[in-house]
């Protein structure tokens, strides 16, 4: 369970060595550019840029595993609806009784899913080539108050430990006959209880946490020093220049009339 | 002034270390919903951060909630961070104006959160999916809507809202059950953000 | 004479949201390199001394202190917590909750502090070496601190503080979370900062460890210092006998008929036991 919220995975690709500012910025531009082009075959070409960048990363079993996981059953929800109730349908392709399926909403779903496929696999690829902790020192190299690099590392310390404990409440609550099952009102009754305890712990130990990072001279206004330095290149730079600037262009772009 | 002392940032040593705390909440939150089969419910850390500790927190709380959960079990949440920053952001006026002491102010704070969260949902819904929340059940209205004539951007917001109404209702009443949980003693170290800005700021926290 | 670490000249203080003084009328100084052992039963402001020597109140908590607290020469009122880390240190009961929580390795945890101070990279490296060999957890170095246990952990957190090179340390009650094992170990290291010339004020209510380990001694009872001395002294006094007890030797002794002074720590028992039976 420990270390289960990172889905960081050993490598020593050129996309892990890469600075996590560098990733960042291609997991967004590529998101966002998958957002901004008019038809789903710039989508579709987006996110073979994508699996295959996953691929040299070695990466590309579990990134397709796991987006699949995670697309697939919303993509058939969406066809589900826009097949159905796009308006604008028009060209019937088939019907289940007196559900009605037609061409237009399914390509436009088809377009959605698309978009949402780019969008898991640049979240995938840049979480299984991050290491969270590197994010947060990066942040703060770049001037992010240790305050608030200390959030993020506690956040992912705290939480795997928080969901343990729910577990084994969970456990301790089903020996006594906790009813997971049942109506909904009483499920709900059945939460409080659950979450009480847990919380109100927590919560409670925040304030000899406080006092024992004031006492180790958490807040100070020091100038901090680096625990190591990220390998940063000025080709690097210029590439994540280059991609935040894409999405801008692509705008411009459609708004010149890019069909 | 007004609202606006509400948001003047002054976090001391405790209000940080609540910030990742909100967020384990949010998490054992959501896994203790899911496993008895209850809708979300993976913002009452976020909202009891901002009851607690103001819209600072209470925002923080709930961005980080869900691009850490983009970084592990659900890649698609991070697309609705402005949506937790919000809800958490409400929360912290609402315990600013103590609404949550009051029965009209708690209507009051649902009603707003429910509202917050369902209006900057739908546009993302509708960006994102094209429509539907990606809920099974308020996706089914979303189609029977929009295939009655419905405008897509109404059934869409509807659906959206279906889901935020009994959920937000719980999270709303978990968390302020859980505030009154804690002593009061406890509750008085994070007051310092709701001091007027005539009052001389005192020790860093009480 | 060298100047006292640690002053206590008329303290009072009452938390904001009590009318109550949770302490009244402390005096008292600690020279540099002394161990004292403070007890009391619970609610004697035992813990609140300790907030008090570190200026945790009324920093930290509001209220109002009447007197002054000097440790190392400056007055509680003008310097910040944060900003004396580095000359006096506490550590607390509870070893969870004194893990910053945000470091993924024990080295790392150790080094939170000296790194919050700017201390350059190379020094911080050689004080967290120093200090988790002073605690003993160096082959602990790379474990994730959620996975060690109790009292592996308060080492941890000791040597946390130790990282900072405190001349002053407080603790409350910093065993009584552990088991035997860890208690010892902690004492251990206690021991060995003492004989290292470490001021150490230690909140505790095993009165056998306190009386084998501190020279002097303070108990406290009701907000107010009842008595201020040698074990053997505080642990005779009737005051203190009534309203904190005896270590197990002294109650012994005094039930075995044998006439007072009573012995308070194991060799002084043997002692007395022997002069009884010849």
């Amino acid at each position: 369970m420990r270390g289960g919220l990172s889905l960081y995975v050993e490598g020593n690709s050129l996309l892990h060595r890469a600075h996590p500012f560098t990733k960042g910025v291609l997991m967004l531009s590529a998101v966002a550019l998958a957002f901004i082009v008019p038809s789903a075959l710039w989508v579709a070409g987006i996110l073979v840029v994508l699996l295959i960048l996953g691929t040299v990363a070695g990466l590309s079993r579990r990134l397709v595993t796991g987006a699949v996981a995670v697309v697939v059953p919303l993509s058939l929800l969406i066809f589900a609806v826009q097949g159905f109730a796009n308006p604008a349908n028009r060209t019937v392709v088939f019907a289940l009784g007196p559900i009605v399926y037609y061409k237009e909403g399914l390509a436009f779903a088809g377009f959605v899913v698309l978009r949402i496929a780019c969008l898991v696999v640049a979240t995938f690829l840049f979480s299984f080539t991050t290491r969270p902790a590197d994010i947060s020192e990066a942040l703060m190299q770049s001037g992010l108050s240790p305050s608030m690099g200390y959030v993020l590392q506690s956040a992912l310390q705290i939480i795997p430990q928080t969901l343990d404990m729910a577990v084994r409440i969970q456990d301790a609550q089903r020996s006594r006959g906790l009813e997971t099952e049942g109506p909904l009102h009483r499920r709900a009754r059945a939460y409080l209880p659950l979450m009480l305890p847990l919380v109100l712990s927590s919560l409670l130990a925040t304030q000899e946490r406080a006092m024992a990072l004031e006492v180790r001279g958490f807040g100070l206004s020091v100038k901090r020093q680096s625990r190591y330095v990220f390998a940063d290149s000025t080709p690097q730079r210029v590439t994540r220049w280059l991609m935040a600037l894409a999405p801008p262009a692509a705008v411009v772009a459609r708004v010149a009339g890019w069909q | 002034m007004g609202v606006l002392n509400a948001f003047k940032f002054r976090m001391n040593t405790l209000a940080i270390v609540l910030i990742p705390v909100c967020i384990a909440i949010d998490w054992a939150g959501h896994a203790l919903a899911q496993a008895l089969h209850l809708f979300f419910l993976d913002s009452i850390g976020t909202v009891l951060g901002g009851l607690l500790a103001g819209p600072w927190v209470g925002g923080l709380a709930g961005l980080l909630t869900n691009i850490l959960s983009s970084g592990s079990t659900d890649p698609i949440a991070w697309s609705y961070c402005g949506v937790a920053f919000a809800i958490g952001v409400v929360a912290g006026i609402g315990g600013y104006y103590g609404w949550h002491k009051t029965w009209p102010g708690r209507i009051i704070l649902y009603v707003l959160i429910v509202l917050a969260a369902s209006i900057i949902s739908t546009p993302i819904n509708i960006g994102l999916y094209g429509g539907g929340s990606g809920v099974a059940y308020g996706d089914a209205m979303y189609a029977a809507l929009v295939k009655s004539g419905w405008p897509t951007w109404l059934a869409a917001y509807l659906d959206e809202a279906s889901a935020d109404i009994p959920d937000k209702f719980i999270t709303v009443v978990v968390a302020t059950a859980i505030y009154f949980g804690l002593p009061n003693r406890y509750r008085a170290l994070f007051s310092v953000w709701r001091r007027s800005p005539g009052e001389p700021e005192p020790a860093p926290a009480r | 004479m060298t100047e006292p670490a640690l002053i206590f000249d008329k303290v009072g203080y009452a938390y904001e949201e009590s009318p109550r003084e949770a302490v009244s009328d402390i005096s008292f100084s600690v020279d540099p390199g002394e161990w004292v052992g403070v007890t009391g039963p619970t609610n004697a402001g035992k813990s609140t001394l300790c907030l008090l020597a570190i200026g945790l109140a009324p920093h930290f908590f509001a209220g109002t202190l009447r007197g002054t607290v000097t440790a190392l020469g400056k007055d509680s009122r003008s310097i910040k917590v944060i900003e004396r880390s580095t000359d006096v240190g506490l550590l607390f009961q509870n070893p969870f909750t004194q893990i910053s929580g945000a470091r993924e390795r024990v080295d790392d945890e150790v080094a939170f502090g000296p790194e919050c101070h700017g201390v350059a990279r190379a020094e911080v490296v050689e004080r967290v070496d120093e200090a988790m060999r002073l605690v003993g957890i160096s082959e602990l170095a790379a474990r994730n601190p959620l996975d060690l246990s109790g009292g592996q952990l308060q080492r941890l957190a000791l040597a946390g503080l130790l990282a900072m090179r405190p001349r002053v340390l407080l603790l409350d009650e910093p065993t009584s979370q552990l088991d035997p094992a860890g208690t010892a170990a902690i004492f251990e290291v206690l021991a060995n900062l003492h004989s290292m010339g470490t001021t150490i004020v230690m909140v505790e209510h095993r009165l056998e460890a306190l009386c084998e380990l501190c020279p002097r001694i303070i108990a406290m009872a009701a907000g107010r210092i009842i008595a201020d001395g040698a074990p053997a002294d505080v642990f005779n006094d009737d005051a203190v006998i009534s309203k904190v007890g005896q270590p197990v030797f002294a109650r012994l002794a005094r039930e075995a008929g044998v006439t007072g002074p009573w012995p308070v720590q194991f060799q002084g028992a043997v002692s007395a036991f022997e002069r009884a039976r010849a």
